[in-house]
C-alpha cells in the first residue's frame, strides 16, 4: 500500500530531522533544560485564551505550574489572537496570549473597560516561504520576488515566469522557470496571513501604489497541514509556493523545502539561530498579555508569570513546542517589562 | 393505455423459460446496485484501517494511561482523560433531559393531540429542526444555556452543563422522530383492544402503547446519543476548551462549572498541531470515540432484538 510507505518515510524524516536540529541546531536544542523548580502552595484559578500559536507554549507552563501547585485551576484556550483580546478586553481573561501586537482598536476597548495590561514577549515564530521538496529550479526569493508572484498586481499568473517582468522591474535577479505555479497559502482570516503581508508584501505594494493584498486566486486554507500538503505537490509538478510557520516545515522537511528568503540583506535560510537573532526576515514574535490589576490582585496569577519569565522555563517548553527561543536581551526586556508593571 | 399486467408478466416468463440471450439491462442494474455497496464499504474499510493503522500503536504503547492522562503539549504525555470525563457527562445530560422530554413530546403528538392543525405545523417544524446544520445549534447554546449560566455568575458560563444542554437541544427532534415513529408503528387494534375493556388513555398509553413501542424508541435513543457525543461544531461555540485545563482543587460541583472539553475537540484540535505525533494521537482518540459509537450502536442492537415483537 503506497499510503504506508509514504507515512514510514515521513517518520524518518522527522528522525533525521530531530538529529540534524540537536547538531546543526540551535545551542537550546543540544542540552536538555530542566524547568526550575515551580512555586508550592497556592490555589485560586487563572484564565487564559487567545492565539493557537501561543496556546501550547501557555498550556507547557500550566503543566509545570501545576505540578507545584495543583490547587490552581488553570484552563488555556485557543480560540485565535482576536478572539482572545475580545475575552481580555471585556476582563474575563487573566491573560491573552497572542501572535500579534495588540490592534488600537482592541486596546481602546481594553481602556474603556478599565483593563490594565503589560505586553510581555515569550517567543518567535519565523515565517517559512516554502516549495516543494522535489523542486530544484529555486532556493531564495526575496520580497521584491515574493510581491511579483502573490502580490495583487499577479492575479491570473499560471506559471512561474508570467511574474518575471514585475520581478525584473522591482530589481531582482531571480529567473523564475518557466513552469506552472500553484500557490497554497493562509487565509485571510488568519494572523499567518496578516504577517506575511505586513512584512513581505505591504511595503512594495505601498510604494507602487497597490493596495496591500494578496492575489486572491490561490488555495487558501486554515489548517497549516493542508497548506503542507498543498505545497508538496506531486514529482511531476514541484514548482510549487506557499507560506506556512516555521514549525510546520521542521516536522515536514521529507516533502516540503524551506526557501530563503532575502528581505534586503542577502539569502537567509530559516533556522532556529537566525529566528532567534531577528537575522531571518520574516519572523513575528509571540506575547503574553497580562491583566495587571488582576496579578496585583491575585497571588496565584503574579506567581504563574513570576515562574513563565523565570529562567530556564521557556527553554525547557521550546524542547517539545516546536518554536524559536528569544535572545537574551529580549528575555530580559520582558522580564523588566512585568517588574515594572 | 396501461399495460396489462398479465401480459408484461407473460412475456418476462416466457423469455426466461426460452433462455433466449441475458436480458442486460437487469444485469447493468444489478452491477451498478452492487458497486454502490462496494463503494460505501471500501470508503469505510478505508477510513478504519487508516484511523486503526495509525491510532492502534498509539493505544498499545500508552495503553490506560492514554485514557486517563490530562491535556499536554507533548505528545508523549497527552491523553484523553479530561475529553472522556467531558463526553460522559455530555452523554448524561442528553439520556437524562433529551430523552424524557423527547419521548413525552412524542407521546403527546401521536397519542393525545392527533390530527390537528396545530399537530401537523408543529410535525412539520421538529422534522425541518432534524436538519438544521449544528452549528446552528451551538449559536443557540452560546445565546441561551451558556449566557444563562453567566447570568448567574456561575463563572464565565462555558461549562460542560452548557455544553450538554446543547447537544440535547441538537439531537431533541432526532429522539423526537424516532420514537413518534415507533409508536405510530404500534397496531391500532392494541389500543381498541385496551380501549374495548375500559381503560383510560392514560392506561392505554402507559401499558400498552409504551412497552410495545420501547424497542423503536429505545434504539432512536442510542442512535441519538452516538451522534451526540460525535458533535464538534456546537461545542467550539459552547465555549469547550480548545487547549488544556486544571481543576485546582474543584469539588465535583466545581469541576461541572468549570473549563471542559470533550473527545471529538481533542481530536480535532490534535490535528492542527504542528507535530506529527499529535497526529497519531488524533487517530488514536479517533479510536476511542468509534469504539463506544460502534458499543453504543452494538447496544442498540441488541435491545431491538430483545424486545422486539412481531405482530
Amino acid at each position: 500500500m503506497p499510503q504506508t510507505t509514504r507515512r514510514s518515510a515521513l517518520g524518518a524524516g522527522s528522525l533525521i530531522l530531530v538529529a540534524s536540529l540537536a547538531t546543526g541546531g540551535a545551542a537550546i536544542a543540544q542540552e536538555p533544560v530542566t524547568a526550575p523548580e515551580p512555586p508550592t502552595g497556592l490555589t485560586g484559578s487563572i484564565t487564559i485564551s487567545g492565539s493557537s500559536t501561543v496556546q501550547p507554549i501557555s498550556t507547557a507552563v500550566q503543566e509545570l505550574f501545576n505540578v507545584g501547585s495543583p490547587g490552581v485551576a488553570i484552563s488555556v484556550d485557543g480560540p485565535g489572537t482576536g478572539d482572545g483580546f475580545a475575552l481580555f478586553c471585556a476582563g474575563e481573561t487573566d491573560i491573552a496570549d497572542a501572535s500579534r501586537a495588540i490592534r488600537p482598536s482592541e486596546a481602546e476597548t481594553c481602556a474603556a473597560n478599565g483593563v490594565e495590561h503589560v505586553e510581555l514577549k515569550v517567543a518567535l515564530d519565523g515565517l517559512s516561504v516554502i516549495t516543494s521538496a522535489n523542486n530544484q529550479d529555486l532556493t531564495c526569493l526575496s520580497f521584491n520576488d515574493l510581491y511579483a508572484l502573490v502580490g495583487p498586481e499577479s492575479i491570473g499568473f499560471g506559471r512561474w515566469s508570467d511574474a518575471q517582468a514585475i520581478a525584473t522591474e522591482l530589481g531582482s535577479t531571480t529567473v523564475f522557470p518557466d513552469a506552472a505555479l500553484t500557490i497554497t497559502g493562509p487565509g485571510e482570516e488568519s494572523g499567518t496571513y496578516d504577517f506575511f503581508v505586513e512584512v513581505a508584501i505591504a511595503p512594495i505594494a505601498e510604494a507602487r501604489g497597490q493596495e496591500a493584498f494578496t492575489r486572491p486566486d490561490y488555495q487558501a486554507s486554515a489548517n497549516d497541514l493542508t497548506i503542507v500538503e498543498g505545497v508538496a505537490g506531486t514529482v511531476d509538478a514541484p514548482d510549487t509556493l506557499g507560506w506556512v510557520g516555521f514549525a510546520f516545515v521542521e516536522e515536514n522537511l521529507d516533502r516540503i523545502k524551506p526557501l530563503a528568503v532575502d528581505g534586503g540583506a542577502g539569502c537567509i535560510e530559516p533556522t532556529y539561530d537566525v529566528i532567534s537573532d531577528g537575522t531571518y526576515p520574516i519572523s513575528r514574535p509571540l506575547f503574553i498579555y497580562v491583566n495587571t490589576t488582576k496579578a496585583a490582585e491575585k497571588p496565584e496569577l503574579a506567581a504563574f508569570v513570576d515562574y513563565y519569565l523565570a529562567p530556564g522555563v521557556i527553554e525547557s517548553v521550546l524542547q517539545t513546542v516546536p518554536y524559536v527561543g528569544l535572545s537574551a536581551e529580549e528575555t530580559q526586556v520582558a522580564a523588566d517589562a512585568w517588574a515594572n508593571r | 393505455m396501461q399495460p396489462n399486467p398479465s401480459t408484461v408478466t407473460s412475456g418476462a416468463v416466457r423469455r426466461g423459460l426460452q433462455g433466449s440471450g441475458t436480458h442486460w439491462p437487469s444485469v447493468v442494474f444489478q452491477v451498478l446496485l452492487a458497486a454502490s455497496l462496494l463503494f460505501t464499504l471500501v470508503a469505510l474499510l478505508v477510513l478504519l484501517a487508516d484511523v486503526l493503522g495509525r491510532g492502534m500503536p498509539v493505544l498499545s504503547e500508552r495503553g490506560i494511561d492514554f485514557l486517563t492522562a490530562p491535556l499536554s503539549s507533548d505528545p508523549a504525555k497527552a491523553g484523553v482523560g479530561q475529553a472522556l470525563w467531558g463526553t460522559f457527562v455530555i452523554g448524561v445530560i442528553v439520556v437524562g433531559v433529551a430523552f424524557p422530554l423527547g419521548v413525552a413530546t412524542a407521546v403527546y403528538l401521536e397519542e393525545y393531540a392527533t390530527g390537528s392543525r396545530l399537530t401537523r405545523l408543529v410535525d412539520v417544524n421538529i422534522r425541518n429542526l432534524a436538519g438544521v446544520p449544528s452549528i446552528v445549534y451551538g449559536l443557540l447554546g452560546l445565546a441561551v444555556f451558556v449566557g444563562l449560566f453567566k447570568w448567574l455568575g456561575l463563572g464565565n458560563g462555558r461549562n460542560v452543563i452548557a455544553g450538554g444542554l446543547t447537544v440535547a437541544v441538537l439531537v431533541l427532534p432526532i429522539v423526537i422522530i424516532t420514537a413518534a415513529e415507533a409508536i405510530r408503528a404500534v397496531p391500532i387494534s392494541i389500543r381498541e383492544a385496551g380501549y374495548g375493556v375500559g381503560a383510560s388513555r392514560w392506561q392505554v398509553t402507559a401499558k400498552l402503547v409504551l412497552p410495545a413501542a420501547f424497542p423503536g424508541i429505545l434504539t432512536g435513543i442510542v442512535l441519538s446519543l452516538s451522534r451526540a457525543l460525535g458533535e464538534t461544531a456546537p461545542l467550539i461555540l459552547a465555549g469547550a476548551v480548545l487547549g488544556s485545563f486544571s481543576s485546582g482543587n474543584a469539588d465535583l460541583l466545581g469541576q461541572l462549572l468549570g473549563p471542559y472539553t470533550a473527545l471529538p475537540m481533542v481530536v480535532y484540535r490534535w490535528t492542527t498541531l504542528p507535530q506529527d505525533e499529535f497526529r497519531q494521537l488524533a487517530a488514536a482518540g479517533m479510536v476511542v470515540l468509534l469504539a463506544i459509537t460502534f458499543a453504543a450502536n452494538g447496544l442498540a442492537i441488541y435491545l431491538r432484538n430483545r424486545y422486539s415483537r412481531v405482530w
